[in-house]
């Protein structure tokens, strides 16, 4: 845990590209799920974060 | 030239420690500099036709898509003042229920082809690893109908779905007796999305038991050898060697079966095309009719963008593990 | 038996596997089968309850999807001199007459032009990017490679708004060259991983070696590299063919009659009140018959093919 959070602090490649694959594999989710309209709505605003984020912090150093 | 011929007369490198030593003491800047073009000219030279290409392809048209996307351009109408209107299209979307059911019906689409698929294919795989006689053989024949165009597969298997005359109803009467013209499995508004679950699981599941077959061989033999020694029964050898090593591999299959049936179009628009009613009509199929029928442009470019940035954020989570099973 | 692994499955267990795989095989197969059998039966066998397994096998269906056939009467019929081939004979005993060809050989051969077209292309451009990638130090390298794949994942049918806009503002739309450079666009993505994971495997040392004996770089790339990576290029261009072959969305929008490829086209053949299954079955027979030969010679390859390269063996 202390690793993934002092990764975090030194912008390193491996927590963050987890957190944006986290986002991305979340907006899919909220885009396809059959419950909530309101996560059917907001789900490309979360997975074009979690998009722009990879392509960023895939150039952190690893 | 002499050299290169020794090389290949001898099939080693015995010359090779003879060869640094000669490259070392030129400098390569001068050497490459005589002989013509530098290896960064015949870099940008080799490259660059392919990278012009995708954008003209590509990325000239993405970018184009963006622009009409805050638009209500119609194609079909070229005459007609073209408005400017901002992100409405996108509100239009994201707030629409039609739209929401189709993704609903893409997502049943793809979680139960992925399912089936991996546990098929896995299952396969699993089998195929047992090197019985033969086994060669059988692969290159189960995996025959993944190669075939899936249009003209899918349009004949409307035909094998007919109740009257289709060989489906007949073997299903056959084996359950339920009557063969009592349902109708691309009609129904129950059976048609499995319908075409069931086409895509039958043409994709060899690719799935390929790769699983991949990661099964990736593990070396005496990693069990020491589970053996150690008495580690069967069962748990499976749940604690094979499955984690076969994991990456499963996770790249799985990836990619998701990008690929969440831009499904040419096998489900030729079984069902998008029906009875809206049921099977997945993301692509409902894009179609927008952009190509209703010739709403503007709006399908934006239906276009969020499919996109979708797929490209699945591709780059695909890349990833693409690499992880290559460090292998 | 001593020297016998423990790891090596016992002769029962590969048996048991033998007989699930090779059941599974059989089922796959139906359908396949199904197309081939039907392709060789009359309109009335092919549509009768239950299925015939059996039957007179008959060249009709082959007949019907390279002819076009009009009606004539009795009277007509009679007045014409007798059949030439067994073409002829076929069409008769149904009261019609051989009007011309169908326009499947058409569309077959446009199927080949633009298939091949395409795959010349990226095999082309392919082979050179991928050399550059493999060989030399790019800027930006793995970008530009991620960015490349990227573009064979796009969704076809959200490509084809522009592309479609583009080329109609262009003049290529329905048009042999168009339908060229958009599957060169798609395929070279797949040719320059394909084909950098297999030049990556031919050492530097030959291409080194011959440098130092005074070939400039392009030489050493097609007198050395070239040959070494031969069967990694015959096996990508068969992978790029066998998807410009199959590929139906972009063929489906974009080309509507001169450039028209087999895709689209078989499943519009239609007979008497709906699809001619016969003819559609022979078509899709011949459609799919290449692929299949492709495919078995492919088979050393196919992991590499599907996973771009990173999955070798």
């Amino acid at each position: 845990m202390r690793d993934l959070v002092s990764g975090f602090l030194r912008f390193r490649r491996g927590p963050w590209e987890m957190l944006a694959t986290v986002l991305i594999g979340l907006g899919v989710v909220m885009l396809m799920q059959p419950l909530f309209l309101w996560a059917y709505t907001w789900s490309f605003i979360v997975t074009l974060a979690g998009t722009v984020m990879f392509l960023v912090v895939s150039h952190f150093p690893e | 030239m002499q050299v290169v011929q020794q090389i290949f007369e001898n099939g080693s490198f015995m010359t090779n420690s003879v060869i640094t030593a000669a490259a070392e003491k030129t400098p390569p800047s001068v050497a490459r500099k005589v002989r013509g073009l530098s290896d960064r000219a015949i870099a940008w030279i080799f490259v660059a036709p392919t990278i012009f290409l995708l954008l003209a392809i590509n990325i000239f048209p993405l970018i184009w898509t963006v622009r009409l996307s805050f638009t209500d351009y119609r194609a079909n109408r070229l005459n007609r003042e073209v408005e400017w209107v901002g992100l409405r299209n996108y509100e239009r979307i994201l707030t629409d229920d039609g739209i929401w059911m189709n993704m609903q019906a893409t997502a049943h689409f793809l979680v139960w082809t992925i399912v089936f698929q991996v546990l098929i294919g896995f299952a396969l795989a699993y089998l195929i690893n047992k090197k019985f006689k033969g086994s060669a053989l059988w692969t290159t024949i189960i995996v025959l109908p993944m190669m075939l165009s899936p249009a003209v597969v899918g349009n004949f298997w409307t035909f094998l779905y007919q109740p009257q005359i289709g060989l489906i109803n007949y073997m299903v009467e056959f084996f359950t007796g339920i009557p063969a013209s009592s349902f109708s499995m691309l009609g129904s508004v129950e059976l048609a999305p499995w319908a075409i679950v069931i086409v895509d699981t039958w043409m994709w599941t060899p690719f799935v038991m390929l790769i699983c077959l991949a990661g099964l061989r990736s593990i070396p033999d005496y990693i069990y050898e020491a589970a053996e020694i150690d008495r580690a029964s069967k069962w748990r050898q499976f749940w604690t060697i094979t499955i984690p090593m076969v994991l990456p591999f499963l996770m790249l299959a799985v990836l990619f079966r998701g990008i690929e049936n969440f831009k499904m179009f040419d096998l489900v628009v030729q079984l069902t095309g998008g029906g009875p009613g809206s049921i099977t009509e997945l993301a692509s199929i409902n894009l179609k009719r927008e952009a190509f029928e209703k010739w709403r442009t503007g709006y399908s470019s934006a239906y276009a963008v969020i499919l996109f940035v979708t797929i490209f954020g699945l591709a780059s989570i695909y890349v990833k593990a693409l690499n992880k099973v290559k460090a292998r | 038996m001593s020297a016998h692994s423990i790891t090596e499955p016992s002769s029962g267990t590969k048996w048991i596997a033998g007989i699930l795989v090779v059941g599974y095989a059989v089922v796959t197969l139906i359908p396949l089968l199904w197309i081939v059998a039907t392709g060789f039966k009359t309109p009335a066998d092919a549509i009768s309850y239950p299925p015939k397994v059996v039957f007179d096998p008959t060249l009709e269906g082959y007949v019907n999807l390279f002819t076009t056939r009009t009606r004539v009467t009795p009277e007509q019929l009679e007045a014409l001199p007798p059949p030439e081939g067994f073409a002829e004979e076929i069409v008769r005993s149904y009261g019609m007459v051989i009007a011309g060809p169908s326009r499947f050989g058409e569309r077959f051969m446009n199927s080949v032009i633009i298939g091949f077209g395409s795959t010349f292309l990226s095999i082309f451009l392919g082979t050179l990017a991928a050399y550059a990638f493999s060989r030399f130090k790019i800027p930006l390298k793995d970008d530009l490679l991620f960015f490349i794949l990227s573009t064979r994942m796009m969704p076809p049918i959200a490509v084809a708004i522009p592309i479609f806009l583009m080329y109609r503002e262009l003049g290529l739309s329905d048009t042999h060259l168009g339908m060229i450079l958009l599957y060169t666009a798609v395929n070279i993505s797949l040719a320059v991983w394909l084909l950098k994971g297999f030049i990556d495997e031919i050492p530097r040392e030959y291409e080194e070696a011959a440098l130092i004996d005074g070939y400039t770089r392009f030489q050493a790339f097609y007198k050395v590299v070239l040959p070494q990576a031969a069967t990694g290029i015959a096996s990508t261009a068969i992978f790029c063919l066998i998807f410009a072959w199959n590929e139906y969305a972009f063929a489906v929008l974009l080309t509507s009659g001169t450039a028209q490829t087999a895709p689209p086209f078989i499943p519009t053949i239609i007979g008497v009140g709906g699809q001619d299954w016969p003819a559609v079955a022979a078509g899709a027979t011949l459609f799919l018959l290449p692929v299949l030969v492709f495919t078995v010679l492919l088979r050393k390859h196919l992991l590499r093919g599907i996973t771009f390269g990173a999955v070798r063996k």
